[in-house]
């Protein structure tokens, strides 16, 4: 008689215990701007020499010593619009994106994700002026295959 | 929702006793050894959690309680209800939210323990049918994201998100047992093994926590909970 209920009490026990949920390496995760440079001339996909990016309240620096085609930058995921300053050498100038944020829930283990819509006004604050001009090409940021945003140089 | 479920609960209870009372009226004439084996409706037994109330006033959350009672039907089989409300913050890997609802359980308990004279304990095995409307509040969550150059932390400044109607229901196994304490009042223990049977899915969230039903983890449909439980028994008939 006691020995069943024994039993039943130590299985509601065992089956109480859960494993962790973990997120899984490879799982959906927030995804960055993508910045081209083009050549103000030619229109052409040109390198450049960055001495850094950062944010404009944010005094560590996102990439130092930058040269390359295109550039990967985190956006806020709490705030509708992030800031950037690219010093380049002669000239700093300032980056003003508008976006949306859109968090989209993945599981209890990884929790939420963001993507981003790119306003159509975002804008450069010259200072001096290094960049002509901006262009957005693709406004939603759902993964980091395409360039979002060519700056005209 | 709440109040419905409230009504439900006592006007369970009550229909119940008055149902068994009334036959206990038309058997009067009969013998009373038929009437002892078939229905035997001697106490009505009400009670508390004891655990619920200190565990959220300790956490700092909202009053939480359960309320817990069974009547008595045959000499081992009692008809069984909880009545719970839960306001409770949860703190989930990622995601904080608030949790609030009351839940409301009907079933059978059945006595499995023989008492020797003059005793009145019991170890019991039950079945419930669990229903659970509540409402969830995002206090904050940090956004999974590769790059941690700014703050990935959302919180109320940025936005508040709340559901509200969500609603679960489940299927309990409980095994507990309960011992005479004091003349006519009980300490007990029940451990209880849920299986989910529905739930609400809100919008870009899931339902991670259902009061009365607790965690509900990604992959699998069980849950599990414990009552503390201090109960006052109420004779409804003069003991011989």
């Amino acid at each position: 008689m006691i020995k069943g209920h024994h039993i039943l009490l130590l299985s509601l026990f065992i089956i109480s215990c859960e494993k962790d949920d973990i997120c899984i390496e490879g799982s959906d995760n927030t995804n960055r701007i993508t910045i081209g440079f083009l050549d103000n001339e030619t229109k052409n996909l040109t390198g450049i020499t960055l001495i850094n990016v950062k944010s404009i309240e944010n005094d560590s620096i996102i990439h130092e010593e930058f040269s390359g085609g295109s550039i990967k930058l985190p956006l806020k995921v709490n705030s509708n619009k992030t800031q950037f300053i690219f010093d380049n050498k002669e000239a700093t100038d300032t980056l003003t994106i508008y976006h949306q944020s859109i968090h989209q829930y993945l599981n209890r283990s990884c929790g939420y994700k963001s993507n981003f819509l790119i306003n159509t006004q975002t804008e450069i604050t010259k200072k001096t002026g290094w960049i002509r001009e901006i262009t957005v090409v693709k406004d939603s940021i759902f993964n980091e295959e395409k360039t979002n945003i060519f700056i005209h140089y | 929702m709440k109040k419905k479920q409230i009504y439900l609960f006592i006007i369970s209870i009550w229909s119940s006793t008055n149902m068994v009372v009334s036959q206990t009226e038309l058997n009067s004439s009969d013998s009373l050894v038929v009437n002892d084996k078939i229905l035997n409706i001697n106490k009505l037994n009400l009670g508390l959690d004891l655990f619920k109330p200190i565990k959220s006033s300790s956490d700092g959350d909202n009053l939480n309680y359960e309320i817990v009672g069974d009547l008595q039907l045959t000499e081992n089989l009692y008809l069984a209800g909880e009545y719970g409300l839960v306001d409770k913050l949860i703190e989930d890997e990622n995601i904080n939210f608030n949790s609030s609802g009351s839940f409301l359980r009907i079933g059978f308990n059945y006595n499995m323990f023989k008492n020797w004279v003059g005793m009145d304990n019991s170890i019991y095995l039950g079945l419930r049918y669990a229903t659970s409307n509540f409402s969830n509040k995002i206090i904050d969550y940090t956004v999974r994201n590769q790059d941690s150059y700014f703050s990935n932390l959302v919180d109320s400044e940025y936005q508040t998100i709340e559901y509200s109607d969500l609603s679960g229901n489940w299927i309990e196994i409980v095994a507990g047992l309960k011992v005479e304490t004091f003349n006519n009042v009980y300490l007990g223990f029940s451990l209880r093994l849920n299986k989910l049977l529905s739930n609400s899915k809100p919008d870009n969230f899931d339902t991670l926590f259902i009061p009365g039903f607790n965690k509900v983890t990604d992959d699998n449909t069980f849950g599990s909970g414990f009552n503390y439980t201090l109960t006052y028994s109420i004779p409804l008939r003069k003991r011989k």
